[in-house]
């Protein structure tokens, strides 16, 4: 139960609440370098961090960069952080790639187990759903950010 | 879920040296600019960007970074970076970086070209 009381996702869950967890999740060993998930293909399935490190990736599509380009959005890299929240939210489709930095060890939720559990425990369920609007919400801000620093940076080279 | 920047500012004859520690992303812009500033306080002409190993940059860092590229380059300094894994070597040498900042695979080595 350790592994997932540090997840946002799971924060203010009770302790029978997160047993029900601990039963639908097993582990997962995988190989710096290794990919975890794909940008676009179907998200079925929520990681939680418990040991290392993940990166997550934006593939960038266009003729001004290399067709190979992944854009470096982030890296995870404490126990509890979570990849795949897409798995959560339609279409279920992932929106970013994530590669193991380093050797790492995960906890591994089908969507489909989660989503069992959410509709026999509504409470379950609505907190999960609290936790990662707030999460989104956190996201949206630091998105924001960056857009503000793209935005200066055009701005500047405008005007000289 | 980042690690915090850090940034030591030393200085080695004419060389403004900026120590970066921890993770460079969008929230990094306060500790770059401070670095910068004090080194342009301190009539620096010459900057090296050293970061360590593990660094993790990300798109809003690479941002970040590429703001103080463009100021080195309308003050007319010399900037080198240093410390950077392959992996990012690749990615600055893919969005540009490399053609406003020579990248090195050792401090001295760096130090040899700003000298």
């Amino acid at each position: 139960m350790k592994f997932l009381s540090p997840c946002y996702l799971f924060k203010g869950l009770s302790e029978p609440q997160l047993n029900a967890l601990l039963k639908i999740n097993r582990e997962i060993r995988v190989k710096k370098g290794q990919f975890l998930i794909h940008e676009g293909q179907p998200a079925e399935k929520l990681f939680v961090l418990k040991q290392g490190a993940i990166e997550l990736l934006l593939r960038i599509n266009d003729d001004l960069v290399n067709d190979n380009f992944e854009l470096p959005i982030a890296i995870l890299r404490h126990p509890g952080d979570c990849i795949g929240t897409s798995a959560l939210v339609e279409p279920h489709e992932y929106s970013l790639s994530a590669r193991c930095f380093e050797d790492s060890e995960l906890r591994i939720i089908k969507y489909s187990d989660l989503e069992s559990l959410m509709l026999g425990d509504h409470e379950l369920g609505c907190i999960l759903m609290k936790n990662l609007a707030q999460h989104l919400l956190n996201r949206l801000k630091e998105t924001r950010q960056e857009l503000k620093i793209h935005f200066k940076m055009l701005f500047k080279s405008s005007r000289h | 879920m980042n690690q915090e920047t850090e940034i030591n500012l030393e200085q080695q004859g004419d060389i403004a040296i900026f120590d970066v520690k921890g993770d460079v992303t969008a929230l990094s812009g306060p500790f770059f600019t401070k670095a910068y500033q004090t080194a342009n306080d301190q009539g620096a002409c010459k900057i090296l960007m050293k970061f360590t190993e593990d660094a993790y940059i990300n798109s809003g860092g690479i941002a970040i970074i590429i703001q103080i590229l463009a100021q080195t380059k309308r003050n007319n300094q010399q900037i080198c970076i240093t410390g950077l894994s392959n992996h990012f070597q690749k990615i600055f040498n893919m969005v540009g970086i490399t053609k406003f900042a020579r990248i090195y695979n050792t401090v001295e080595d760096a130090l040899r070209d700003l000298s």
